[in-house]
This record gives C-alpha cells, structure tokens and sequence, in this order.
C-alpha cells in the first residue's frame, strides 16, 4: 500500500501511509486506539475507499472496492466484532454468499467436508453443524479463520484478534497463526498490546496519528522502543502502588445467585469481600458473570438467592437512589449507555447524580449558576478535555467521557467503587490516568475517618490492568469464583488457568 | 440519501394517502360548489339549505350508509334540487375520531343540518353540538338527544321488517332451518336480529333459526364463512345485517339458499335468490327535521321510521316468484304490526 | 350440549371454514415472513391486499379473465412491496411509520378506484372449487381437502416450498442472514438492499395474491375495506410462527378453525355470548403465543435498517 490517504470530516485517519507485506510473515500493525490502522485495514479490504494513494498486490496496481473486490484478490478479513450470524450454523455461515455447487440450492454438506479439511491443515477443529451461538469465542475466531480460508485468502487481517481469548487461547491462536505463515500464508496482525506483537510478529509497523512512525524487524525491537513509537513519550509500566492497610470491610457478597437477560444463571453463589483501602480485581472472560455481578451489587439486577451487604447493612434489593445514599459509586462498563446521556452536555452529565438535590436544584428548579461552578471545577480537577461545558457528551472522546463519569462518580469522596471495565477502548494515556484516579481513591483518606481510603472492586478483562492495580485477585468462570488469590502470588498463567475454569488440583 | 428526500417522500406518500381518501368529501351533486369554501355560496334572498353527512362506510355499501345517502338526494329532489338544497357527504369515516374532526369542520363552515349517522358518533357529537348552539345537529340510530336543544335524534325499528322477514322465512323454509348472520350485538343490528329471530319463531314453531355475530362490521370473508355455518347446519333461508353481509350473500347464491335483506336493496348482486329487502327510507324524517329547522327548532326531538309512517317498507324482488299465499302472509304482517295487533318484541 | 359440536357434520364445517379462512393468511403470512427474516416489518399488507384484492376484482370485471386478474394483483402488489422497500431500505425510513403509511394510501387508494371505477358492490365469477380426481372422492375428508379452489391449493402448495426455499437454498441463506447480522453478510459480499428489495417485494407479490384470493376465489367480490384487519393479522401470525413457514401455517389454521369454531357455537346455541365467542380467536392464539412459542427470538436485525460504516 502506498501513501494511502483517507480523511473523515474533521480527521485525517491515515496521512500517507505506506504499507508493505511480504509473503509468509506475520507483520504487526501496532498502535494506540485511533491511531489508523483499522483504517487503514478497511481500505485494504474494500470497506472504506482511499482519498490518495494506491495498492500493490504482487507488484500489480488493484482497484479494491468493495469486500467482494478483496476476498478476490485473496484477502481476508477477520473483524474485531466478529462478522458471524450467530443463528446460523458453521457451515452456512461460512457457505453465506459463494455460490453453491448445486446452483440455487446449497450444498451444506460438502461445505461441511472441506471445513473439517481445513480444520486438519490448520489446528481448526469445529464442527460445521454446530450453530455460531453455541461456540465459545475461540471457536467463533476458527470458524471467522475457517470463513477467509475458505474463500482463498493469502493475505489475513487480524483486527485486534486476541482481546477476546484467554492467555491459554492466545497460545493456540499463535500456534495456528505460525501453522498458517508455514502454508505460504501472510498475516496483518493489528494489535496494541506490546507483549503479544513481541512474540508472534516477523515484523512491526508503527502508526501514531494516522502516520507511520516507523518499521522494526523481529530481534530489532524491544518493548520500551515499540511504547515509545506508539505514545510518543516514555512510558512506565510500573505503577506506585503505596501500601495500604486495608481497613473494615465494605463490600461483601454472600452466596448470590442471579439470572441473566436470557434466564440462565449468571452468577452461581458467589462470595466475595472487599475492604476499605484495597482493590480487588476481579478477573475473567468476558460474558462469566461480570456484568451481573456489577448490576446485581448497584441494585439494577434482582438477586435471586443470597445477600449483599454494604458496610455491614444488607442492601440486597435496595433501590440505586438508597445505595449511591449509602456512598456506592459505579462505573458502568457500557460507559457510552449506561453512564452518559449522549444528548446532555458535559455539565448536565457531570450533576445528573445529584441534580434534584442542592445546590443543583432549589424547589425544584434547576440552579445553573451553581451546575456551572461544579461543573468547571470538576473539569480542572479530573483534567477533561473538552471545547465548553456545553458541549454534548456524544461529541466528547472515549477517555473525555469516561473522566466525566469518574468526576461525577469520585467527587462524592464514595465509599465503595465498583468499576467495571473501566479502561475499555481509552488510549494508553487515558488509561493510566483512570488508574493513577483509582488508586488515588484506594489510599485517600476519608474526610470523618482520616484512615482508609475506598474498597475497589475492579472489574476488568484485561490482565495486565488487573495485576498492576489489584491488592487481591478473584477470577470468575461461569458465574463462581474461582479462587482469589493475593497479587504478589498471581501470574498470568495461574490465573488464565483460571479464567479458563481449570483449578489447581486439576 | 439525505434528510430531505426522506421528509420528501413521506410527505409526497401521506399527500397520496390523503388525497385517496379526500374524494370522500366532495359534493354529491356536481353542481354544488365545493364545500371548502362557503363564500362562494351564491347569497341571495333564498339561500339554500345546506346538509352535511357523516357515515361510517360507503354510501354505495348496499346497507347503512347508503341509506341516509339514498334518502338526502331524494329529499334534495323534493326540495326542488342543488339550488335550493346542497349535500356533502363524509364516507367511510369508521375512525369515530376522523368523524369527530368532520363533524366539527361541517358546523364551523356553517351548514344548517349536520347529520352523524352512526350510534358510534354520540360522544363527539355530545362534546360538539353545544359550541354550535345555531347549528343542527342529527344523530342515529338512537332515541337519545342528551337533552341537548338543538340535537335531533333518530332511529329504525328495524325489528318490524325483520318481523317481517322472519315470517317470510317461516313460510318458505322447507329444511325448517333459517339462518342470521350479524356483525357485532347491538344496536339496529341486534333490534332487526331479534324481530327477525321472533318472526321465524311465530311463522313456524317447527323452524330452528341460528343466529351468529362475527364481530366485526367489515370482514366479508368472515361473514361468508358464517353463512357456510349456516348452510352446513342445513338452513335454506338466510338473513343478515349490516354491510359485510355481502359476503354472505355471495354463499347463499352459491348454495341457492334464499336471502332476505335489509337497509338497502340488495337483490342486484343475486337477482335469483333475493326474496325481499327491508328499506331503510329517511327522507320523510329528514324532511321533518328541515321543516322543523325553519320554524327555529334546532333539536330536542327524535324521531322514527316505521312501517306505519312509511319510512321502513317492504320491496320484493320483481324476479323472484313468491308464491302468492306468502305474499299475502307477508302484507298481513305488515298491517298487523301497523295496527298495532302484532307486537314484534313484547 | 357442549357434544352438540363433536358430530361429523360440525367437525367437517370447522375444518372446511378453517382451511378456507386460513388462505389469505398464508400467503400475506409467508410474504411477510420473508421480509422480517430478512430484517424489513412491513406494517403495509393490509393496504397491499386491499389493492391486489382490487386489482385483481376489476382486471376479471373487466377481462373475465380469471389469470389476468391474478396477474393484477401480482403487479400491483409488487408494486406496492417495490415502493416499501424503497422506503424502508433505500430511504432507510422507520419501518413501522412507513408501513402505516402504505396501509393507509392502500386502503384510500383502494376505495378511491372502487368509487370511481365501479361505484357499488359487484359481483364477478372467480375460480370456482376444483375437484382433484380420485382424491376428492375419498369419503368425508375427500370433499374437505380436495374440493377447493385453485388459490386454496396454490396457498397450501407454498408452505413447504416457502419452507424450502428458506431453508435449503443459497437465497435463504442470504436472507436469514441479512436479517440476523447484515454487516457479516456485506462483508461476505452480499448486498443487504438487493436482498431486502427481493423480498420486500415479494412480499408485496404475496399480500397481493392474498387480496386476490378473496376477491376472485373466496368471495367474488369487492368491498372497500374488505380485508377488515386480515392484513395485521397475518403479520401478528408471522411473530406467532416464530418466522417460520411452518409456524404461519400452524397459526393461520388455529386462527381460522377457532374462528370457525366460534361461529358454529354461535349457531348450535351454546350458552356463550356472542361477544365472547368472537374473542375466542384472538384469546387462544395470544394464549398459544404465551405458552408455546416463548423461547423463539425475532431476527436480531428486525426493523434495523443497515447502513455500511464510513
């Protein structure tokens, strides 16, 4: 690809990029959320169409121009947000669109054959019968894996691929990617973990702000270099955790049990306990359990057996208004959904907890002069980067929005915290400044108390953020807790056995 | 595509929509200037009189509807035509709401009688009529003028021609089974179900006669499958009201079962099996109610069409040969009910 | 008394009625089902049917010629699924307006060719009831299911090539998957519009068949309104079979034979008001709703029109 240009209105995504993959390797596309390589991936893949430059597929000029364009030319796909019919089985979803060889009827069953083929070749097992739905999310990556290969594909774009697997998943997908890059295949993989670039990339490319920063071979680079190219800065990746004395407990959870939307049991009697001044991390795969647990502690989700209790009280079936009474806080893990109104401005968003109440509100009536003071107070204190308080939340960047939620949230001095997956989809710069907030939070003092700061209770996906932060670690699986096991003991092995719902004895 | 077009062809869509059901309100008579604009009404010393009508469905539905339409263009007729009477018409108005809007359009525009034909329109009609106290207004079928002053009321005893109709049935039934087929049990439907019921039964004590409701004043198919029900009980008479019967009359001419109708003539869709209609004639009461008007009565009255004042009448099917001893039972009934020596629903 | 309807005669007349009432339901039922499955709620087949009903009425007032008007209502009908679908997918408008929108221009536009073209209610002479040689011969079920009019047949015919043709076909395949995740299926090279505009207008095709099947089959006859809600029905139908082809057929059958049910307590005089027995339809089909076909989830992409990113 060279000196690809694609602008959206008021963006410059990709500035010139040039681009090149060489058969059989695995070259990394590395950098920081909006940086372009998404971008820069849809316009190889005929998603989006380039303002400049051109593509080169074996030397020759290609028009992409569409995804029927590049699945053509060789080129597959494989989407963060799998592109998969989820009531459709393996083999038709992976049938969907080529033509049958029986015309207009389809030929399921010799679909089926070839994907079992495939299946052997690469390290692929799935079974084509089974519906999308019923697979686990490394399944669901196989049969996106199965969909490309099926269709001819040389060249694989990975978008973001192992943010759903487990590090015991991740292991396998490396081991198929290797297998593939053996078959004479070549692999885009985009990514900003630094770890997983290291270890399975022949090559990586840079992208900082739609550009590239530059290309490093595999044995060239170290991780502090890549860190450096992708932020623009020096990073640490030591966080100062001050030692805490972790105090009473706050939060406790007694054998809870609850349903999910679709009437199963997400949480299966979990027991847990958080204390003042630590954070727990509660680590896991997505879809265990998590995001019941964080309804069912803020009252949003009926408890179907068992008891919560907030410092001691059972609270088990309280309404939202009597916790956040009782000093609960809550970072919503849909944070655009559940902790914004995206048509309020940043100021209405910042008071929404406590609009009804003074100074915001005088019988009734709203008081902007004084909505206006907070507001502006809590834009300097929690750094928000926004053009006025009048702006609207949906105009605001994802790291913006989520300091908005943290203003909101943390200027109450709470007493409990549940954040649930609070660094999601920020950059690297926005993350640490949730992290660095959150243990601010875990070590300050309490105006009445001076002693401990606030329980924690860290819902998150992502390990590394779970390790540097947490004072303890619960790992969830199928709605139990696996074990909690103290940070300085927890590896990432030991906990992805974990995650994965393996436990010691086995 | 944008925003616009968007709006566009919604607007252009709900234009089609409106324009479609518009024609709906136009005058009856092509002479007559269209009812939108008023000053365009000619004002001389013999200003005509101007009625409005409101009607759940067509004015050509061979039933309720058409017979106010039926009896305004004869009334217009008497009244010596479109210059000294103008007549509009709102068909279809099975939405009470829609009428409601009509209702009230008609009196601000002035017009001297506003008729809402249909016992469904008394609850707008109540809310309305008192802002217009120099507008009449009339109403059916019902006796009930709210004790409003200027809020005619009028009514059918369409049990007398059922009554009628069942004796009929009563006589020509040969599997002593009569059917009735109804749309929903109340008002002029059941008055005429219930006279027609109890005329089979004093024709007749060995005849059976079933009754069924299909809920609903516009199903056709369900009428006619109704009337199936009936032919699969054996019954080679049937009956029916209301305007979906025209479905049902569509499985008697199959069958070769006898009809008898009501409200409007409906021999023209089976001229081979319509014995006799029941007529619905409102002009005489119309006729009344405008006299009334220009004495300065605005309302308080109500009124009905019987057999006796001429407002309900039997009219037999010229090409059906009814044998002549049932005719003769027929016209029996007919001035027993008006002398009073027959009760239809004691 | 209540044995009074388990005679053979009563039995037969519920089956009959039923299988009867049953046609118009299927073939809107079935059109729309493609057109939700691929993600498209046309609230319009009311409207539909009441201009194919037209359509095809006049076209065999006009021509006597029973195919012309089937022909009719087919053009009309697609017609009137193509302008949907413009709307709904093209224009991307919101699906439920705009199917209220066409409902309402169907039934005005309907009323307004009758008033203008044939002024009252006629009659004409449609298909007439086909007996199938041997087979309507068998004793007392011959007459019931072998003594019917073409569309019946053609509406019982469609079930399971519907059924086929969604399941067992590249074209299904495409459908159900436009209507579950159209951006998986576009990034497969499938166009989404192009699969909603087929079967949006097929839908179209099939609401206008269902028009003509009581127009110049059922009933030989036209009404304004005629359709008095069959149209919603049928697609309250298309969420009671669980948008399956199948599932249309179980439930315009129990709709039709409760239905016809209702009429015959009516008649045998069962100490059942007549207010009640007319609700019986609806009360056992939402009942059924209820009980049976719970756990079945509407295609994820219902009502969604889809628009590629960037």
């Amino acid at each position: 690809m060279c000196g690809i240009i694609k602008r959206f209105p008021g963006v410059l995504a990709n500035d010139c990029v040039d681009f090149a993959v060489h058969q059989g390797e695995v070259h990394a596309l590395l950098g920081e959320n909006g940086a372009g390589k998404s971008t820069l991936m849809k316009v190889l893949y005929g998603l989006y169409r380039p303002d400049d430059g051109e593509i080169l597929l074996n030397g020759e000029p290609v028009q992409i121009t569409s995804p029927t364009d590049a699945i053509r030319f060789g080129i597959g796909m494989i989407h963060q947000h799998f592109m998969l019919v989820p009531s459709l089985t393996v083999a038709e979803n992976v049938a969907l669109g080529l033509p049958s060889s029986r015309g207009v009827i389809t030929d399921l069953d010799r679909v089926s054959k070839r994907i079992t083929e495939l299946g052997k070749t690469y390290g692929l097992q799935v079974d084509p019968r089974a519906r999308v739905w019923q697979l686990s999310v490394g399944q669901q990556q196989r049969v996106e894996i199965i969909k490309a290969l099926y269709r001819g594909a040389e060249l694989l774009i990975l978008d973001e691929p192992t943010a759903v697997l487990t590090p015991q998943e991740v292991a396998e997908f490396f081991q198929i990617l290797r297998q593939m890059v053996k078959e004479g295949h070549s692999v885009i993989f985009i990514s900003h973990k630094l770890q997983e670039v290291l270890d399975i990339s022949d090559r990586v490319t840079v992208l900082r702000d739609g550009a590239v920063v530059g290309s490093r071979l595999k044995g060239t680079m170290t991780k502090a270099e890549l860190a450096r190219m992708m932020v623009g800065r020096d990073v640490g990746f030591q966080r100062n955790r001050a030692p805490v004395t972790p105090g009473e407990v706050r939060l406790s959870l007694h054998d809870v049990w609850a349903r999910s939307d679709r009437g199963t049991d997400a949480l299966q009697g979990v027991s847990l306990e958080v204390r003042a001044g630590e954070i727990l991390g509660l680590a896991g795969v997505s879809g265990n359990g998590q995001r019941e647990l964080a309804q069912v502690i803020n009252g949003l989700r009926p408890v179907a057996r068992g008891h919560v209790q907030l410092e001691g009280k059972d609270t088990t079936g309280v309404s939202p208004v009597e916790l956040i009474a009782q000093g609960l806080a809550y970072i919503p893990e849909e944070r655009m959904r559940d902790g914004m109104i995206r048509d309020f401005s940043v100021a209405e968003n910042l008071i929404l907890r406590e609009h009804a109440t003074a100074p915001f509100a005088r019988r009734g009536f709203l008081d902007f002069k004084a909505i206006a003071r907070v507001a502006a107070g809590h834009i300097v204190d929690f750094n928000v980067k926004t053009p006025s308080q009048e702006t609207l939340a949906k105009n605001l960047s994802g790291g913006n929005i989520q300091k908005v939620i943290l203003a909101r949230e943390l200027s109450r001095e709470p007493r409990v915290i549940v954040a649930a997956q609070p660094t999601r989809g920020l950059d690297i710069g926005a993350t640490i400044y949730v992290h660095e907030r959150l243990l601010d939070e875990r070590s300050r003092s309490l105006r009445e108390e001076k002693r401990h700061g606030a329980a924690i209770l860290l819902i998150s996906e992502d390990l590394d953020e779970i390790l540097a932060l947490s004072d303890r670690i619960a790992v969830i699986y199928e709605g139990r807790i696996m074990d909690i096991v103290p940070s300085e003991e927890a590896t990432p092995e030991r906990l992805g056995l974990l995650m994965a719902g393996v436990t010691k004895e086995v | 595509m944008n925003k616009l077009s968007k709006l566009a062809v919604m607007i252009l869509l709900l234009a089609l929509a409106v324009s479609a059901c518009a024609p709906a309100a136009t005058p009856a008579s092509p002479t007559a200037p269209p009812a939108a604009e008023p000053t365009d009404v000619p004002v001389e010393a013999a200003e005509p009189f101007r009625v409005a009508v409101v009607t759940p469905s067509a004015n050509n539905d061979l039933a309720f509807s058409q017979s106010i339409h039926d009896a305004i263009v004869l009334v217009q007729a008497a009244m010596g035509g479109p210059e000294n009477m103008q007549y509009v018409i709102s068909e279809s108005m099975f939405v009470v709401d829609d009428a409601g809007a009509a209702i009230r359009d008609y009196a601000s525009q002035g017009y001297d009688l506003v008729i809402a034909h249909g016992s469904q329109y008394g609850g707008v009609l109540q809310e309305i009529a008192p802002d217009f106290p120099d507008i009449s207004f009339a109403w059916g079928t019902t006796v009930d003028t709210f004790g409003i002053p200027n809020v005619f009321a009028y009514e059918a005893r369409s049990e007398e021609g059922g009554y009628v109709n069942g004796i009929i049935a009563a006589a020509l039934t040969e599997s002593n089974v009569v059917g009735v087929v109804g749309p929903i049990e109340t008002g002029d439907a059941k008055l005429y179900v219930d006279g027609f019921v109890a005329g089979v039964n004093a024709g007749n004590a060995d005849a059976q006669v079933n009754a069924n409701w299909i809920g609903s004043f516009g199903d056709v198919a369900l009428a006619s499958e109704a009337a199936q029900t009936h032919v699969g009980a054996g019954a080679d008479v049937m009956a029916g009201t209301a305007q979906m019967v025209v479905g049902a009359i569509g499985v008697a001419k199959d069958n070769g079962i006898l009809w008898l109708g009501t409200q409007a003539s409906q021999t023209a869709l089976a001229p081979e099996i319509v014995v006799v209609n029941q007529i619905y004639d409102w002009s005489g009461i119309i006729l009344e109610i405008i006299d009334l008007i220009g004495q300065g009565t605005l309302g308080g009255q109500s009124f009905e069409i019987t057999l006796e004042n001429g407002g309900l009448y039997m009219e037999y099917n010229p090409d059906f040969d009814l044998p002549a001893d049932v005719r003769a039972l027929a016209d029996e009934t007919v001035q027993g009910i008006i002398d009073g020596s027959i009760n239809v629903l004691p | 008394m209540i044995e009074s309807l388990f005679t053979a005669q009563v039995l037969l007349g519920i089956l009959t009625s039923g299988i009867r009432l049953a046609t118009p339901y299927l073939y809107a039922g079935i059109g729309e089902t493609f057109g939700q499955r691929s993600g498209v709620l046309n609230l319009g087949v009311e409207g539909q049917m009441l201009l194919g009903a037209f359509a095809a009425f006049y076209a065999v007032r006009q021509t006597g010629n029973l195919w012309l008007g089937l022909l009719a209502a087919i053009l009309v009908g697609g017609l009137m699924g193509l302008a949907m679908a413009f709307v709904s997918v093209t224009l991307r408008a919101k699906q439920g307006i705009s199917g209220i929108g066409f409902f309402l221009f169907g039934l005005g536009m309907s009323d307004l060719l009758f008033q203008t073209l044939l002024g009252t209610v006629q009659t004409v002479s449609g298909f007439r009831p086909l007996a199938i040689p041997l087979l309507s011969r068998i004793p007392v079920l011959g007459p019931v299911f072998f003594n019917q009019s073409f569309l019946v047949y053609a509406a019982y015919l469609l079930v399971p090539i519907a059924n086929y043709v969604m399941n067992h076909t590249t074209l299904g395949l495409k459908i159900r998957a436009v209507g579950e995740n159209p951006e998986a299926a576009d990034s497969l090279g499938v166009s989404v519009s192009r699969v909603r505009y087929f079967t949006v207008t097929l839908g179209g095709v099939f609401s206008g068949l269902a028009g003509a099947s009581l127009s110049i089959a059922l009933l030989n006859v036209f009404q304004q309104g005629m359709t008095s809600g069959l149209g919603f029905i049928a697609v309250a139908l298309v969420y009671f079979g669980g948008w399956r082809v199948w599932g249309v057929l179980a439930g315009s059958l129990l709709f039709s034979m409760v239905n016809a049910l209702q009429l015959w307590v009516q008649v045998l005089g069962l100490p059942i008001p007549s207010e009640f027995a007319v609700m019986m339809p609806y009360v056992l089909t939402i009942v059924a709703l209820v009980v049976a076909v719970q756990r079945v989830r509407p295609p994820t992409a219902l009502t969604k029109p889809f628009v590629r990113e960037g």
